[in-house]
């Protein structure tokens, strides 16, 4: 008994890392490029609406998960046009990024609250009791093995491919890069455009596996936790999944806390993860001692002087 | 080939922001009537409708402005924040957590003289917003800890709050189905001007005016804007820019809670998950979209009050009310774009010379 609900957890906590972790990397990605992209929660839910719209219409989950993805990647393009080309505050186009996506996706949504899915992100091998840690793994869906690959071969880009280096020189200095030949403005319109297109696929995630149905904002601040994500990871892949897991975890142990016996309000219990969250990122700084790692332009619109 | 380049213009027209919120005003309505004209609706009619229905009558302009007082007070607090080049995410949390402090007072203390309490029990939402911002004010000063995440992750910590305690120890057994504290005493409500205007809209001018002098004519605004610049010319002008930064955002988080102390006082009269509807985040587009400037957030505040309560009613024609979110924020896009073009030139460069 007590086995499957460790089980129980265990697949839960995955579930939960996978969705936080794609969003995290992606944004990773945007920020090694120096700009900032705080509209996540937006980008989630576009990715979201769309994808389980497609799912509903067409049943084609391979289309769905395309979609959300090309989608969420062209709202973020908005971000992009506006930081990258125009020269825009990142932080106020961010946000309004994260507002206009989650008012856009509850418009555009509104027709499919309630609506059931014909069909779903089935896991690869179909195990109806995990009974250990390999079968919890093996449960998993395509999204989980795909965030895997994801954050070996981001790691790999962003160390090993001149694509990474351009990333990073262009994230820690702009103006040298700029000097070096790089097109600064392209390298940013493109990461931006990445990082939208990984919210996508998270999206993707929440509606079509994680939680298969659509209601308002049901990223429920899953988009600002990625935010955190990438800042508790230090800007590098791999930690950036130790953290995602560990909030998943969390995540995922709240709601059981009660069935282990432990008597807690249900709504205070529900704020725990945001509490911890904050906690976690105030110990991560004080630990590094300002040092966080992160690339030294972010923030900084790049502009280049007429000569 | 050519090649473009950017160049700041040296001359800004100072009606810029000005000009800038007019054209993505207009982008915003262009983009919200073609959504109305997707969903099988006459924009032009739905317009005209919101319109009515918002400023048609002395009744409905008190109720706009009355909408536009949290958004306005709100708004005001983030640009006092935003003078040290800081960013409050959570004024939604802290318009919730100033109902809170409010409610929390009003229970455990007794004052007969009703004015004196409205005083007291406004201070006290005014507290609890600073104290909602307490945390991420300290640990940005103290450690530099990120301010846009702690400041948003609390507005989930505080509107958890609210659930617990509108279904826990305060719930009012007579509100059925929705979780909601007891009503406060009719004694303590604000009362209204005119109409519906409720006297909170003149608090909202006084603050407008106390904030715009604070920021712009006071010694205290003169050492926020030298705190949020350089680092060493703060150190020079002998400014301790960590202390003033500290000070600026529990004004502002104040600010906010008093937002809520006043939503609640006039119009929800009691706690419950829908003291704020999102004013917390639509006070961010307001600030933004003026440039910071009070008297600009006062003016687009009272817009948006206007476009929310529109929104509000014409949901009656199966329009969902988010169709205003989406004009509010597509308005703040296109005036980012237009600001663009008042900032910068663009210059054509021969590159084959």
């Amino acid at each position: 008994m007590f086995d499957i609900q460790l089980m129980g957890l265990l697949n839960a906590t995955l579930q939960a890392a996978t969705l936080l972790f794609i969003a995290a990397l992606g944004e990773l990605i945007t920020e090694k490029s120096g700009i900032l992209n705080l509209g996540v929660e937006g980008m989630i839910s576009i990715g979201a609406v769309t994808g389980f719209m497609t799912a509903i219409n067409t049943g084609n989950i391979f289309l769905s998960v395309l979609v959300g993805i090309l989608s969420a990647s062209i709202f973020s393009s908005l971000h992009a046009f506006v930081t990258v080309i125009l020269k825009q505050d990142q932080t106020v186009s961010g946000l309004i990024l994260t507002i206009l996506g989650l008012s856009l996706s509850a418009l555009m949504g509104k027709k499919y609250v309630g609506k059931k899915l014909p069909v779903k992100i089935e896991s690869v091998f179909n195990i109806d009791e995990p009974k250990n840690i390999i079968e919890v793994f093996l449960n998993q869906n395509y999204i989980f093995y795909l965030s895997i690959f994801l954050m070996i071969f981001t790691a790999y880009l962003l160390k090993k491919t001149m694509f990474g280096r351009r990333l990073e020189a262009v994230g820690e200095d702009s103006k040298a890069a700029d000097s070096m030949g790089l097109n600064v403005n392209k390298t940013q319109f493109i990461a931006t455009c990445v990082g939208g297109g990984f919210s996508g696929l998270a999206g993707v995630y929440l509606t079509l596996s994680y939680v298969p149905y659509w209601t308002d904002n049901m990223t429920s601040g899953r988009g600002w936790i990625a935010l955190a994500l990438v800042i508790f990871g230090g800007w590098k892949p791999y930690r950036t999944a130790i953290g995602a897991l560990l909030f998943g975890f969390l995540e995922a142990l709240v709601p059981r806390l009660q069935t282990y016996g432990f008597e807690l309000s249900p709504y205070l219990v529900k704020i725990t993860p945001y509490a911890i969250t904050i906690i976690i990122l105030i110990g991560l700084t004080i630990y590094k001692g300002g040092r966080t790692g992160a690339p030294s332009n972010i923030g900084i619109p790049f502009f280049r002087e007429s000569r | 080939m050519n090649k473009y380049l950017l160049s700041k213009k040296l001359i800004i027209n100072e009606l810029s922001t000005f000009y800038s919120f007019l054209i993505g005003l207009s982008i915003g309505i262009t983009i919200g009537s073609i959504i109305l004209l997707t969903q099988g609706q006459n924009p032009i009619e739905v317009f005209s409708l919101m319109l009515k229905l918002s400023i048609g009558s002395v009744k409905s302009i008190s109720s706009s402005l009355n909408k536009a007082t949290p958004l306005i007070l709100a708004g005001l607090g983030i640009s006092i924040i935003n003078s040290v080049k800081l960013w409050n995410i959570g004024a939604e949390g802290q318009i919730f957590m100033g109902g809170i402090a409010l409610n929390f007072i009003y229970i455990s203390s007794e004052i007969s003289n009703p004015n004196l309490m409205i005083i007291f029990l406004l201070s006290s939402s005014f507290i609890g917003g600073a104290v909602c911002i307490l945390f991420p004010a300290i640990a940005k000063v103290l450690f530099g800890v990120n301010e846009i995440i702690t400041t948003l992750l609390f507005n989930y910590i505080v509107i958890g709050l609210t659930v617990y305690l509108v279904n826990g120890p305060w719930k009012d057994p007579g509100s059925l189905n929705f979780p909601a504290a007891a009503y406060v005493s009719k004694e303590v409500y604000l009362p209204t001007v005119f109409g519906r205007l409720s006297y909170g809209f003149v608090i909202c001018i006084l603050c407008t005016l106390g904030v715009h002098y604070l920021k712009e004519k006071s010694v205290f605004g003169y050492e926020l804007r030298i705190a949020g610049g350089s680092a060493l010319t703060a150190i020079y002008a002998g400014i301790n820019a960590k202390q003033k930064a500290f000070v600026a955002m529990l004004i502002g988080g104040g600010l906010a809670g008093l937002a809520g102390g006043v939503e609640l006082l006039s119009q929800t009269h009691r706690v419950s998950t829908g003291l704020s509807q999102g004013f917390g985040y639509t006070a961010i587009i307001v600030a933004a979209i003026t440039g910071m400037r009070p008297f600009g957030i006062f003016l687009v505040g009272s817009l948006f009050g206007a476009l929310t309560i529109g929104g509000s009613v014409i949901q009656t024609m199966g329009v969902s009310s988010y169709i205003s979110d989406v004009i509010q924020a597509t308005t703040l896009f296109g005036a980012l774009i237009a600001q663009f073009f008042f900032t910068y030139k663009i210059i054509r460069v021969s590159e084959d010379v």
